[in-house]
């Protein structure tokens, strides 16, 4: 199969988009990354009336956090998955359940059409939606201040460490944190975060912003169904996206107004009537 | 996905079936026979083991040693019900004896075998006798039959497309369409069609047709180039042209007209046999991650660390089996009724299993990419899984039952229908004979609910005498969160709009119907739970309940009250014991070879 391929993340300063790009990256390569500033969306979480419809069985979460940065921060991130998940599903956000599997990844729930991953840091959210399989993102400040050897120690295969021993030394550190966010997205697409051994897997640059995913000795370690990106956003951080395809060639229609057979719901409906 | 031209003709097996032993025999001893007959899949040199079934992955080949060993034990004829000289006698004892073959390749389990069931459910469950009778005689004399869905709702690359039957001159019809993939199109010499026979939509648009094995009288079935899937690579998906294909009348299956009544009938049979016979795979690799995480340690226990991931799995595959077998013995006790639970298990029970696969990752670290045939199963599996289950296409099939029936059940159903026979959750029990004919998509029942709140309600009169913390007490608490879950529901699911025989639906039923797929798993592991008392197993302990339940419950978003302490303790302990035992890693126990 065709080696997947990741979309650039757009930006989206607002939850009235636009959102015509999202639904073009989607239908066009399967996912979709959307960032943007949760000073942004602010705005938006403190004058919506709706606030309890939109965070639904959050909304408990976000009454009981104490600081207020962090709740807002929690409320904007949950408003920009629903209004993204929303734009793709073509219905109101506070008609979505965002709900969490056991390892923590988010997912709507009742709407399998569409997988999403969440990260922020600083004052930058993302959020990336994907039609074919898992998705994770993860975002870093590009000028994180990291030891190397601490990476080396922590995350970094023997392959990985070898690659950067190649590098002059100002391409080292940046490299490394490239590295992590791949790994870290790649964590979060399946689910289990920091429980993966960061160590028992590794990356390898691939084209201007793709990476290959490798077992711990260097070998390759997926057959296409993986894709991987990296790209610089606002000037300032990393975004890393990690995509699957589980190779069903699933329909570009994510709407749920289609997503309920009309032969099986007349069916049905003239059974239950 | 890749179409590479092959117009290879189908070909009969050349291995003529062997019935004349194990025909009356029990499934559990067909399924001893089968595991025996596959052998230590790990011994490098067992020409169906591990290694073997890898290498055909690798190279997009059937194992044919395997499918010649298939063959030999004439495993056709256990798709074909006893009346018509098969041995399907109950479904549960078909998952039973299909699991030794999904615990070693799923793809072999659907090339080989339960393609063809699903295929035949359809003449089985509305098919005249002549109908049955001919593709009974097909099967058993080693034959095959592969299905050609109609198009639905978002449908994926299996689904999409669909052929249409025009009325013929002698009061037959023609048959003009394609499909893109088919799974052993290139093989089958019978065609289940799912044709479209109306032009407008609705619930008699389609009907379905039997052709072959005789080629048709006019036209042209062609089988086009073979469809490479990334997951179960050693399964021949291709596309299938029919092309002015004649049928006779004697070809209709039912009534014209009754296509989409006669899938959701006879679906219920694999929704529920899917989760039933793949959660062996996930078996496989959970014995697997068992052998990576006590390797090289002294007291042969796991590190700490894995203890919770271990156990957790574990009890999921114990939940998955329960909801499973409860819809495969539903289908033999109470068939009017069944088609509910059965299509909430296909719609849990797969993305369950995925997680579980994605949880097993953690402890099998870097041995999860390595394609040798120690560990080359766990990446196979990953890849297999999503396309056993059909991904949002198979899951909105699922929805398509659920969602429209919600508000009646709420206002008539739930805290109201009787519990079920106790025989519903008594893995292993004899059933009366299933009857295809009597699956129905109408039931106003809802049994499972009823156990639940039975099950609840007996947990919480006990409850004075359970030590406060300890694990009975602890599955009362759980059983009354899901109770309190239903309560929710019933309010939310009977104020949604219902529009009677039309085809608009509240978009949010469909997170109400996955709210309600999960209570109905949690249901299933109560009443499993419960028909386990007296048999002094393990299964008539609570911890494995009180895990599966506190996952499932941690699903639907409810707080979970703490476990005591000894409940992962307890299930870890079991899943060992069993792993070196070789025992299987579901409600069986059942011995394993190697």
């Amino acid at each position: 199969m065709d080696q997947v391929r990741c979309a650039a993340p757009l930006r989206v300063p607002r939850p009235h988009g636009p959102w015509q790009g999202v639904k073009e990256n989607l239908t066009g390569l399967g996912n979709a990354v959307v960032h943007t500033t949760w000073s942004e969306w602010l705005p938006s979480v403190l004058t919506t009336p709706r606030l309890r419809e939109l965070l639904g069985p959050d909304w408990d979460r976000y009454r009981r956090t104490p600081d207020a940065t962090v709740r807002y921060r929690f409320a904007a991130a949950r408003l920009l998955i629903k209004y993204t998940a929303a734009a793709a599903l073509g219905i109101p956000p506070e008609y979505l359940d965002l709900a969490y599997r056991l390892g923590g990844r988010p997912y709507l729930r009742g709407f399998d059409q569409i997988e999403l991953s969440l990260s922020h840091t600083g004052d930058l959210m993302a959020v990336g939606l994907s039609r074919t399989g898992r998705i994770g993102v993860d975002v870093e400040p590009a000028g994180r201040n990291v030891r190397l050897e601490l990476l080396e120690a922590q995350i970094l295969t023997p392959a990985e460490v070898a690659e950067i021993a190649g590098l002059p030394k100002a391409q080292r550190v940046p490299y490394a944190l490239k590295l992590w966010t791949l790994k870290e997205a790649y964590s979060k697409a399946l689910g289990q975060g920091l429980r993966l051994g960061f160590k028992e897997f590794g990356f390898k640059e691939s084209g201007p912003t793709g990476a290959r995913l490798h077992a711990a000795d260097g070998s390759a370690a997926t057959r296409g169904e993986w894709g991987f990106a990296t790209h610089p956003v606002m000037g300032r951080y990393l975004l890393s996206t990690a995509c699957h395809d589980a190779g069903l060639s699933t329909a570009d229609d994510t709407s749920v107004g289609t997503m309920l057979d009309r032969g099986f719901l007349s069916a049905m409906n003239q059974s239950a009537g | 996905m890749t179409a590479l031209q092959d117009t290879t003709a189908p070909v009969r097996d050349t291995h003529a079936p062997v019935r004349d032993e194990g025909e009356a025999a029990p499934a559990s001893e067909r399924a001893a026979r089968l595991e025996a007959a596959l052998g230590d899949p790990l011994d490098p040199d067992n020409p169906h083991g591990h290694l073997a079934l890898l290498r055909a992955d690798e190279a997009r080949d059937a194992p044919a040693a395997t499918e010649a060993l298939l063959a030999e034990a004439g495993l056709g004829a256990e798709f074909v019900p006893c009346d018509l000289g098969g041995r399907l006698t109950d479904l549960e004892e078909l998952a039973r004896v299909l699991r030794p073959l999904f615990r070693r390749d799923l793809a072999l389990g659907y090339g080989f075998g339960i393609t063809s069931l699903f295929a035949a459910c359809a003449v089985w469950t509305a098919g005249d006798e002549p109908q049955r009778r001919a593709l009974a005689a097909h099967l058993l004399d080693g034959g095959r039959v592969t299905i050609v869905h109609r198009e639905v709702a978002h449908a994926n690359a299996i689904l999409r497309n669909e052929v249409a039957a025009e009325p013929g001159p002698d009061g037959g019809w023609v048959l003009n369409g394609h499909k893109d993939t088919v799974i052993n199109a290139h093989r089958a010499e019978a065609f289940v069609v799912y044709a479209r026979t109306a032009r407008e939509e609705g619930p008699r648009s389609h009907s379905v047709l039997l052709l072959g094995p005789q080629p048709p009288a006019s036209g042209e079935v062609r089988r086009l180039g073979r469809v490479e899937m990334p997951g179960m690579r050693g399964a021949h998906f291709s596309g299938l042209e029919f092309a002015d294909v004649a049928a006779g009348p004697e070809a209709l299956v039912g009534e014209a007209g009754e296509g989409v009544s006669l899938a959701l009938r006879s679906f219920q049979i694999s929704h529920c046999l899917i989760p039933g016979v793949v959660l062996a795979g996930v078996d496989s690799v959970l014995r697997q991650a068992v052998r990576a995480a006590v390797e090289n340690r002294p007291d042969k226990r796991p590190a700490r660390r894995w203890h919770k991931v271990l156990a957790g799995v574990f009890a999921d595959l114990l939940a998955c089996d329960s909801m499973a077998v409860t819809g495969l013995r539903a289908m033999s006790l109470l068939p009017e009724d069944s088609y509910l639970l059965a299509a909430a298990v296909k719609y849990t029970m797969p993305d369950l299993l995925r997680e579980d696969l994605e949880e097993l990752a953690t402890v099998l670290g870097a041995r999860g990419y390595d394609r040798g045939p120690l560990h080359g199963g766990f990446q196979k599996l990953v890849r297999d899984l999503p396309v056993a289950g059909l991904g949002h296409a198979g899951t909105a099939v699922c929805q398509a039952v659920l969602v429209p029936q919600l508000p009646a059940l709420a206002r008539t159903a739930w805290f109201r229908t009787p519990e079920p026979p106790a025989q519903l959750f008594e893995p292993g029990a004899p059933l009366p004979p299933f009857d295809h004919r009597r699956l129905a998509h109408c039931g106003t029942d809802d049994l499972l609910t009823a156990t639940l709140v039975g099950a609840a309600g007996r947990l919480a009169k006990r409850r004075r005498g359970y030590a406060d913390g300890s694990p009975h007490a602890t599955l009362a608490r759980l059983a009354q969160a899901f109770v309190a879950e239903l309560r929710v529901l019933r309010a939310r699911c009977a104020a949604l709009s219902a529009p009677a025989g039309g085809t608009g639906f509240d978009a949010q039923a469909c997170a109400l119907a996955d709210r309600y797929a999960l209570v109905l798993a949690a249901a299933a592991v109560l009443g499993m739970w419960e028909g386990q008392a007296g048999t002094g197993s393990f299964l008539e302990e609570p911890a494995w309940a009180v895990l599966a339940l506190s996952r499932i419950a941690r699903r639907l978003g409810a707080v979970v009250p703490d476990l005591p302490p000894s409940v992962v303790g307890s299930v870890l302990g079991e899943v060992l014991e069993r792993c070196r035992q070789g025992r299987s890693l579901d409600l069986y126990g059942t011995a394993l070879a190697g």
